[in-house]
């Protein structure tokens, strides 16, 4: 429990691609290693009346499996998704409208739900809605000697013994959303959450870069 | 006991698939002689029978039969927008249209007589046929409903519909472009088939159904599946054109009649 | 959420470009747009791109039971889903109209040609064959969802590997990749549908309507063709009147549209038979492009590791102590009902309480190794799960801590007349 290999802690390759539809108000697509999510946001838009909230926007958030009808697994993701945004955007900027997050899983090779979360947060600021902070997905493995392994691989993810993903907000570094699966002790949560903490500034960084980039003709 | 009927039930299962490859394997569609299964020649039309006002109570209503086929469409309308009124043309009426076949139509029972996937298409393809037919612009906001059921199955529930769906709008005297007349036809040994029946269409023949407003050549619908050549693209829709115009043929005397035996009655 | 509607100035601009043979984003009547075919890390992954339009499609298999009246072929699925990412008109779960149009057209392209050899799929016949499923995502919806889609599920069928099958006597090993090569799918021909679309009551006709032009169009003409210039199926929609002359020059140049597509899809296919045959990376994440301004890459980084430990802990140390935690819960037996909470009666065992106050200290001090400990009774607590039910109660009964034994032996079996067998864990 006490040791970890430094070889397990790191981030797979990243890549992030902005606008890349061009119905969706904002899109984006969001890579680690092999896994890959596509986001596509609309909105603020016409709202239905069954789904009105008198004083802030309606935001549902859909993910697509890449085989078959959304099922459970899917809906527990969204979830997940849907809480972390709805603490990060300004929901009550656009009272009685829509927004409509959509995820489409591309190719699942463990760490889908952070994949699934970053690129969310790169489709919301794509579309420019105002948020009071931005966030990011990191999830983190235990394997079975204890060691904590940092967006784990598909394979790794079977490995291992307890499986946590965080969103943290950029701000303080706080987190907004854990799921956790598996089982694990206080100090290797808090490990756990200190490692995504420290990820979570490379990912910040890696966003400041490609909307920089993104705008460095604007700017 | 229970064991004994699925047993059965399998078996008879498997005799009609035996049958079904039979068809496709050995059965052969055109004899030397240039005869089909029933005994047509290739380009005769199976007989078709139909009277128009069989229910009093709808605007309009048609039996028809072609062949073994046995089909009943009925028309309300138009009339002011039911349902959804987001659905409302300003500037000419919307055609609903609801295919179903009977439970009893076919050899297996069916389950759903409507709803699934083919016949959600069936109607959306009536629609379609209707839309190009009827003079929509004379009834703006408003809707026409054609309801047709196939009561017994034999191959061509598409073309037979359209026909009796036509002889239906005709009584309910909405005014039509032309007469709508559909038709299949198949294509085996370099031959055009006209009117196939059900064990023609099972059996792996290249159909290709048509929906004619004969007077101007029109296609309302085209929709062919199975491969082909596109060399012999032009002498199926030719025949299957002809066909269309065969069928015109009788329904034009059918409305004819009907109208003689109207009048006779109202004594005009 | 509606789609925004158009105006009639649109129109009527769409339409006027239309009679001057001139087209919104430069084209000429025939020509389609821009195509590009990638496909995913696993097989049987594609992505069409067709101007804006964006499908991806991914093939599947499953062991299945085969369908009664033919016990020996193998099940082909299709289904288009419609993702309300693609336009904002499409709603999740319903069964619209257009999505039964295409899924219909697609099967009719597909499957009632026949162009797989479904009867290759059959394991054991009557017992079990392979279902191929084809999911088609609708990505962005800028107009010919169909040739679209049916590019994508065509390719993407094409770069399926199904897992090897083996047979000995009555049992079916499926290998997995490793050991055996998975097998591609046997294809016969290629159907391509084209899209033809047609304005002014047939007067116009343009190939490869994007989503302005299908809004004003007055009706859809689809062939689907393969190269060897056979008909697969053909379907007209819309309320339009054809004339015969219009369809036979729409299924000329579909035969020239799809011989040209099919090249595009077997050279696509070809490099990427390359590509991974010479173990480069493919996939998804290399076909993003480098050059955009909105795309950006980073490669693997290590995460800062080094204050992590002492970070935790300190975090650990300076929390709150956890709520208090019952010293000794009783779990259950999975499966086995119980009343209560399982807290230990305070019914006058005064050792028993002092026992408790004294260890309530102890945890208060130092948590860390309360939680060391707790992970050691936790290993020690699995291996307790497998108790043995037998007669006499005071057995059932499965005791962590050997020293504390005769002090509770005689509470516990007091304490549960009901339940059947408990385990104890005790600090």
């Amino acid at each position: 429990m006490e040791v970890y290999g430094s070889s397990g802690v790191s981030l797979r390759e990243f890549g992030c691609e902005q606008s890349l539809l061009s119905r969706p108000d904002g899109s984006a697509s969001f890579i680690q290693g092999d896994t890959s999510v596509l986001a596509g946001v609309y909105g603020p838009a016409e709202v239905k009346v069954s789904k009105e909230i008198y004083d802030r926007a309606t935001l549902e958030v859909l993910m697509q499996p890449k085989v078959g009808l959304p099922s459970v697994r899917e809906r527990s993701q969204e979830q997940c998704v849907r809480e972390t945004c709805e603490a990060s955007l300004l929901l009550s900027l656009h009272p009685r409208s829509s927004l409509t997050l959509i995820l489409q899983v591309l190719h699942d090779d463990g760490s889908l739900l952070s994949c699934s979360l970053n690129a969310a947060c790169m489709a919301l600021m794509d579309a420019g809605l105002p948020m009071s902070c931005l966030f990011c997905g990191v999830t983190c493995a235990i394997d079975t000697e204890g060691r904590i392994i940092t967006d784990p691989t598909a394979a790794q993810e079977k490995e291992s013994r307890a499986l946590m993903t965080f969103a943290i907000d950029s701000k303080e570094h706080r987190v907004l959303m854990s799921a956790t699966k598996g089982s694990f002790s206080v100090n290797e949560l808090q490990q756990c959450i200190a490692v995504s903490q420290s990820a979570s500034e490379k990912i910040f960084q890696f966003y400041r870069d490609s909307v920089r980039r993104r705008y460095s003709k604007t700017l | 006991m229970g064991n004994v009927v699925q047993s059965e039930a399998r078996g008879a299962v498997r005799f009609s698939s035996v049958e079904v490859c039979g068809n496709m394997a050995g059965l052969e569609l055109l004899s030397d002689q240039g005869y089909r299964l029933d005994g047509r020649k290739a380009t005769e039309l199976r007989k078709v029978q139909a009277r128009m006002g069989v229910f009093a109570q709808a605007d309009g209503s048609a039996y028809l039969e072609q062949g073994n086929t046995k089909a009943l469409a009925v028309v309300y309308g138009p009339h002011e927008m039911r349902g959804s009124r987001s659905r409302t043309r300003h500037d000419q009426a919307v055609i609903n249209c609801q295919y179903s076949m009977a439970t009893f139509s076919t050899a297996e029972r069916k389950r759903r007589p409507h709803g699934d996937r083919k016949s959600t298409e069936m109607s959306l393809h009536l629609k379609q046929t209707f839309e190009a037919a009827v003079m929509t612009q004379l009834y703006p906001r408003s809707q026409i409903d054609i309801y047709v059921k196939i009561l017994q199955s034999d191959g061509g529930n598409y073309s037979v519909c359209v026909n009796a769906a036509t002889l239906a709008v005709i009584d309910a005297g909405i005014p039509m472009r032309d007469y709508v007349c559909a038709c299949t036809v198949g294509f085996v040994d370099e031959t055009p088939l006209a009117d196939l029946c059900y064990a023609e269409e099972s059996g792996g023949v290249s159909s290709l159904a048509l929906a004619l407003l004969p007077r101007g050549g029109q296609i309302a619908l085209l929709q062919m599946d199975a491969r082909l050549h596109q060399d012999h693209l032009e002498t199926l829709i030719e025949a299957a054109m002809t066909a269309c115009k065969g069928v015109s043929k009788v329904l034009d005397e059918v409305v004819r009649q009907h109208l003689q035996e109207s009048s006779v009655l109202s004594g005009e | 959420m509606k789609d925004t509607p158009l105006s009639n100035c649109e129109r009527d601009f769409l339409l006027k470009a239309i009679e001057e043979k001139k087209r919104l984003d430069g084209r000429q009547t025939y020509d389609y747009r821009k195509m590009k075919i990638t496909f995913g890390t696993d097989f049987g992954c594609c992505f069409v791109d067709l101007g804006k339009t964006r499908v991806m499609a991914q093939v599947s298999s499953e062991l299945v039971t085969p369908k009664e009246s033919r016990p020996n072929e193998g099940i082909m699925f299709f289904n288009i889903e419609l993702s309300p990412m693609a336009s904002p008109a499409f709603e999740q779960g319903r069964q619209s109209e257009l999505s039964v149009k295409l899924n219909r057209q697609l099967e009719r392209c597909l499957r009632n040609s026949k162009c797989i050899d479904t009867e290759s799929l059959c394991v054991v016949s009557g017992e079990k064959v392979w279902q191929i499923r084809v999911d088609v995502h609708m990505l962005n919806h800028d107009g010919n969802l169909m040739d679209a889609a049916s590019i994508a599920a065509i390719t993407a069928l094409c770069h399926f590997r199904r897992p090897d099958v083996g047979i000995q006597g009555d049992e079916v090993t499926v290998f997995s990749p490793e050991e055996r090569d998975p097998i591609p799918l046997s294809i016969y021909h290629m159907p391509i549908s084209v899209s033809f679309a047609f304005f002014q009551q047939g007067t116009y006709l343009l190939v490869d309507p994007c989503e302005r032009e299908e809004r004003v169009m007055d009706g859809l003409l689809m062939i689907a063709m393969n190269k060897h210039r056979e008909i697969c199926s053909i379907q007209s929609s819309g309320g339009i009147m054809l004339l015969k002359e219009q369809v036979m020059r729409c299924s000329k140049i579909a035969s020239i549209k799809v011989s040209e597509i099919t090249e595009l899809i077997s050279k696509a296919l070809e490099n990427d038979k390359k590509a991974r045959k010479a173990g480069e990376r493919c996939g998804f994440a290399e076909s993003m492009p480098q050059e955009r301004i909105t795309a950006l890459k980073m490669d693997e980084t290590p995460v800062e590791m080094t204050d992590v430990t002492e970070k935790a802990n300190d975090i650990v140390h300076n929390a709150d102590a956890p709520p208090q935690m019952v010293p000794s819960p009783v779990v259950p037996i999975p499966g086995v009902g119980q009343v209560g909470q399982g807290v230990q009666s305070t019914w006058g065992l005064e050792e028993d309480d002092e026992g408790e106050e004294e260890e309530n200290d102890n945890s208060g001090e130092e948590q860390d190794e309360k939680v060391t400990r707790m992970e050691e009774e936790k290993l020690e607590s699995r291996e307790g799960d497998v108790v043995e039910i037998s007669d006499s109660e005071e057995e059932e009964v499965v005791i962590l801590n050997p020293e504390k034994v005769s002090k509770n032996t005689g509470y516990t079996s007091h304490h549960k007349g009901a339940a059947a067998t408990q385990k104890r864990k005790r600090k």
